[in-house]
């Protein structure tokens, strides 16, 4: 009995033991998939937030003269002003940071005269640049900016100024009268200046760099006068690139084409929809230019903002209003400040209202009153992750936490209407050649070439699968099916980049050179087994006892090599008669379709190739486990052999062959290797089989070694991987539901 | 055990001389049958004639060949791998192992019950017509009316007539065994081989079924195997015997219980092997 209690004792302890690590395995699986979901999420989650804008501090600063301009350092240490008298203080922020929202003074830790002339004002002309402009008209070009140095183990930063056109004022308005406008732009080779006089002149003035200003700046100077219709101007505007000038004239604006320098012609005029037969009617108030210089940001009176550009219509390339923007119920835009790189822009209202808005994603993004009036300056800091403003030598901070601005569920998932295109539309395009554009993501594209590269793989797949799955289990000899089955199940350890090399690297050249042939695979192929079979059918007894009964189906071989052959020796010759000699030139001339080598005719083969044996083995398992009890019980009734198959054991194998076919689609779906190297890895919608796609499996697997990480490129791909496991989760779970369902009815069997 | 009355043998009026029938009063005419199992033979040499419109029951041990030869009636023994078979089987006077018969046509003959209750995974009603609608009838009127009679024949209907498009899985073994009866003779077979129909079945069932049978022989032949020697004695008019592939005897049925000619058939009906 002791030893009996003992033994017990042990076998106890194994048997909750055993529970325990089954338990812990289990429960581990579950872990690691939540974990894996959450970290998605995590990853994905900042693109969706929206932005903020808080206060930093604000501090005052000591200072008699008026000042013209602000700025600030991209790493917020340091900010500095431009005085009238040509003066440039510098003041640290450093110290100040940490006392949130407290009014501190600050005092002056550098200073430098930048002009001897008294200024006027100081006009910002790009990247860093500020034109200092004096009362006759002269202006000099100052980059302030900054450079860090790392001193005894800590960063200090500390003011860099340059004069990129020399420190001698230029005479940009010949007659020295001075200007009421100006706007400036330069490239290496040219420095362009168009201002209004105060004698209601509109001129143009060119510095030809003599080298290079890069690092010479010589020039030579050209003075051009602008006829200009109504003397009126409000804006003027430069486009980075030098082609264009905007000038804003009372309710339109003006576009001259600057791209030739002898001869200024008037472009286009942009005359906005403004409703003018009413107690207030509509006026303009203000315009800005958007990152890139592609786009014009006009706001007006009635609160709302609209963008303009180019787009390419039956009459040449036109300014058309792409979209507006609500800013405001009551009051007017007073103010449009756009940020340097991204296209992002802020509008403040007359009572100091601060909008933030992201044109292409069309997304309001932060709206509130800051400083409760127009501030004198407005600075976005060089990575748009601040706020400066200036008013009564009192100056606020404010940190902007906004950093995908450009992804909302609707650029996502509908039309987008991008810079330069004639209509809105779904585009994947990561990176661009410049940085003028920005990225496109639509994810429509590549899903979309998911869908379609695993459609077409099932469309190959589906039909050879199941129909050797039928044959195998249930008509084949026991002894071809046990070389078969594990035969085509081996096939499934094939590395799928191998698959994908030969698609890529071998298929699709013979498949481009020789269309009819495969074409006529497509056709022949199973017509000459129908036909073989029939044949063999009726071939006397003694010629069929040669071969054992076994291996019958061997007798297909030699046929199909046959057809196989005579297909492709065919391929020339109906090249030549039908297709006028070349195939590619036929359906790219003759049928207008696009024909790529990488196609889904490709993919769908490679692609096919691969989720065969996943369909083939579960769906001639569920064939082959439906009860042998049933099939006899329709053949004793009479039935043929095919009309059992079809009445009985269809019928009965249909949760198991359903879900072959799903997981098959699952496996499709998720496929990375053979679609990266088969697809050609355009992301294009459209159905057609001689077109390539770009799928999420292969879009992450491109992209994700180029993407900076935590941008919105980057996050993006991981909303692409999370919008695959979706994909995939909803397949499998389908496929589960209804396999349960359907086994349920099937229980009792 | 349910004690049932030898009813049929009271009830069977004329007695069937079974070495002396004219054509017409046999069903199937068992010629020098011989079966091979690859190397291995599985029966040997039998010769019978079963008589129409009668019960007659394949008694023996298991693995007699009483399954087998109930199997090569209907040539279910085709699917077999590696089965050979010798000898004649006439029916109506014509061998079925001829090489024009069509086997489809001659299962719609001769039909089958087998020991497990096998219903398709369909409805009641589609289960007793599969056998109309593989013939090609789809005459809603039609199928209507073979469903009713062919239940009503297996004792089924006034228990299904209200959910007859009901999944078939639903009923009971003894109910789904009367379905498959019912199933088998929707299509007017002329002979119904029963494989152990009650083997798989409560007491209860057993008794329906074989109460179904003594009603079924108005119409059809029944060939039934059992491993039951009581329901062999109590279903059929004529037994037939079988021992290690052989045809040991074959007499009507009250004469093998009570005064058997054989030693084998006494010993194995007393109980001294089986």
């Amino acid at each position: 009995m002791a030893i009996a209690l003992k033994s017990t004792g042990i076998r106890q302890v194994k048997n909750s033991l055993a529970k325990w690590l089954i338990t812990l395995g289990g429960i581990s699986v579950l872990f690691t998939l939540v974990l894996i979901f959450m970290y998605l999420l995590y990853v994905i989650k900042p693109i969706f937030e929206s932005a903020e804008i808080t206060k930093v501090t604000s501090f005052s600063i000591k200072n008699d003269q008026a000042v013209l301009a602000t700025g600030l350092d991209e790493l917020q240490e340091l900010v500095y002003t431009i005085d009238g008298n040509g003066d440039i203080n510098y003041y640290p922020l450093t110290s100040l940071k940490q006392k949130v929202d407290v009014n501190n003074e600050s005092t002056r830790v550098f200073q430098q005269s930048l002009s001897e002339n008294k200024l006027v004002q100081v006009i910002d002309a790009g990247t860093d640049h500020k034109l200092l402009l004096d009362e006759l008209g002269n202006v000099s070009l100052v980059s302030p900016k900054f450079q860090s140095i790392y001193d005894s183990g800590s960063r200090e930063v500390i003011p860099n100024i340059t004069f990129p056109l020399g420190e001698d004022f230029i005479p940009v308005d010949e007659q020295g009268i001075g200007f009421t406008h100006l706007s400036f732009a330069m490239d290496d080779e040219r420095a362009v200046f168009v201002g209004y006089t105060k004698d209601q002149r509109l001129i143009k003035t060119t510095l030809i760099a003599e080298d290079d200003f890069s690092y010479d700046p010589a020039y030579e100077i050209e003075y051009q006068q602008i006829e200009l219709a109504n003397n009126q101007v409000n804006n003027i505007l430069l486009s980075p690139d030098l082609a264009m000038a905007f000038i804003r004239s009372e309710d339109q604006v003006l576009v001259f084409d600057l791209s030739d320098d002898m001869d200024v012609k008037l472009k286009a005029t942009i005359i906005p929809q403004l409703a003018q037969n009413r107690a207030n009617p509509m006026h303009l108030t203000s315009m800005a230019l958007l990152s890139g210089g592609s786009s014009i940001l006009l706001g007006d009176s009635d609160g709302i903002v609209s963008q303009w550009f180019e787009v390419a219509t039956d009459n040449g390339r036109e300014f058309k209003q792409v979209r507006t923007f609500n800013v405001s119920d009551s009051e007017a835009v007073s103010k449009i400040y756009t940020e340097q790189y991204r296209k992002s822009f802020y509008t403040i209202t007359e009572s100091g209202d601060v909008g933030s808005f992201y044109t292409t994603s069309e997304a309001d993004l932060w709206g509130g009153n800051l400083t409760g009036n127009i501030p004198d300056s407005f600075v976005i800091s060089p990575r748009a992750d601040g706020l400066l403003m200036f008013n009564e030598n009192n100056f606020q901070l404010f940190s902007v936490k906004n950093e995908h601005p450009e992804v909302t569920w609707k650029a996502l998932w509908q039309e987008v209407w991008y810079e330069g295109y004639p209509e809105p539309e779904y585009i994947w395009q990561s990176t661009s050649g410049s940085d003028d554009f920005e990225g496109k993501f639509s994810l429509v594209p590549i899903s979309f070439g998911t869908m379609k590269a695993a459609l077409y793989a099932m469309l190959f797949a589906v039909p050879i699968a199941l129909t050797a799955a039928i044959y195998t289990a249930y008509f084949m000899t026991p002894g071809l099916r046990k070389k078969v089955k594990p035969t085509i199940e081996l096939m499934e350890a094939l590395p799928t980049v191998i698959l994908g090399f030969l698609a890529g690297l071998w298929l699709a050249p013979i498949v481009e050179t020789n269309l009819p042939a495969i074409a006529l695979l497509f056709i022949l192929l199973p017509i000459s087994v129908f036909v073989t079979a029939f044949v063999w059918h009726n071939l006397p007894k003694n010629i069929k006892n040669q071969i054992p009964e076994t291996w019958a189906p061997i007798i297909l071989v030699p046929v199909l090599i046959l057809v196989a052959y005579i297909s492709f020796s065919l391929s020339p010759l109906m090249e030549t008669y039908f297709f006028g000699g070349d195939v590619r030139q036929f359906i790219t001339n003759d049928l207008g379709i696009d024909f790529d080598q990488r196609n889904a005719l490709v993919v769908g083969i490679a692609m096919g190739f691969a989720v065969i044996p996943t369909i083939f083995s579960m769906a001639e398992d569920a064939i082959f486990s439906v009860p042998k009890h049933l099939t006899s019980g329709s053949l004793a009734l009479g039935a043929t052999q095919w009309q059992t198959l079809i009445k009985v054991v269809l019928l009965t194998a249909s949760p198991g062959i359903f879900s072959a076919i799903m997981m098959g689609l699952g496996r499709a779906v998720g496929e990375t290797m053979i679609v990266l190297m088969a697809t050609g890895n355009t992301p294009i919608l459209d159905w057609s089989i001689f077109q390539g796609m770009r799928t999420l499996a292969a879009n992450i697997a491109v992209e994700m070694p180029e993407s900076e990480v935590g941008s919105s490129h980057y996050r993006i791909l991981f909303l692409a991987a999370f919008v695959l496991f979706v994909f995939t989760f909803v397949f499998n779970t389908l496929a589960e539901f209804i396999r349960q369902r359907l086994r349920e009815k099937y229980s009792s069997l | 055990m349910i004690s049932v009355s030898p009813k049929t043998i009271l009830d069977t009026t004329t007695k069937i001389d079974l070495n002396n029938m004219s054509a017409e009063q046999k069903a199937l005419d068992i010629k020098n049958l011989d079966l091979y199992y690859g190397d291995k033979q599985a029966l040997q040499n039998i010769t019978m004639s079963i008589p129409k419109g009668q019960v007659t029951a394949f008694i023996g041990p298991s693995g007699c060949g009483k399954s087998t030869l109930l199997r090569c009636i209907n040539r279910m023994n085709d699917l077999v791998d590696h089965c050979r078979i010798e000898g004649e089987i006439n029916l109506h006077g014509e061998n079925i192992y001829n090489k024009h018969v069509d086997v489809a046509a001659l299962r719609r003959k001769v039909g089958m019950v087998f020991q497990r209750p096998n219903p398709f995974p369909k409805s009641i009603y589609e289960n007793v017509v599969y056998g109309l609608r593989i013939m090609g009838e789809n005459n809603r009127r039609v199928l209507d009316e073979a469903v009713e009679v062919a239940l009503k024949s297996a004792a089924l209907w006034n228990e299904v007539k209200d959910r007859l498009h009901d999944s078939a899985l639903g009923l009971s073994g003894g109910q789904q065994q009367r379905l498959v009866i019912a199933r088998a003779i929707a299509i007017k077979p002329e002979v119904l081989l029963l494989d152990e129909p009650t083997s798989a079945l409560d007491p209860i069932s057993t008794l329906t079924i074989e109460e179904l049978i003594n009603d079924l022989k108005k119409q059809f032949t029944v060939v039934i195997v059992t491993h039951n020697m009581q329901q062999a004695a109590r279903v059929s008019d004529q037994t037939a015997f079988m021992y290690m592939g052989d045809l040991i005897e074959y007499s009507d049925t009250n004469t093998l219980f009570t005064t058997p000619h054989k030693k084998k058939t006494e010993d194995y009906i007393t109980g001294r092997y089986g």
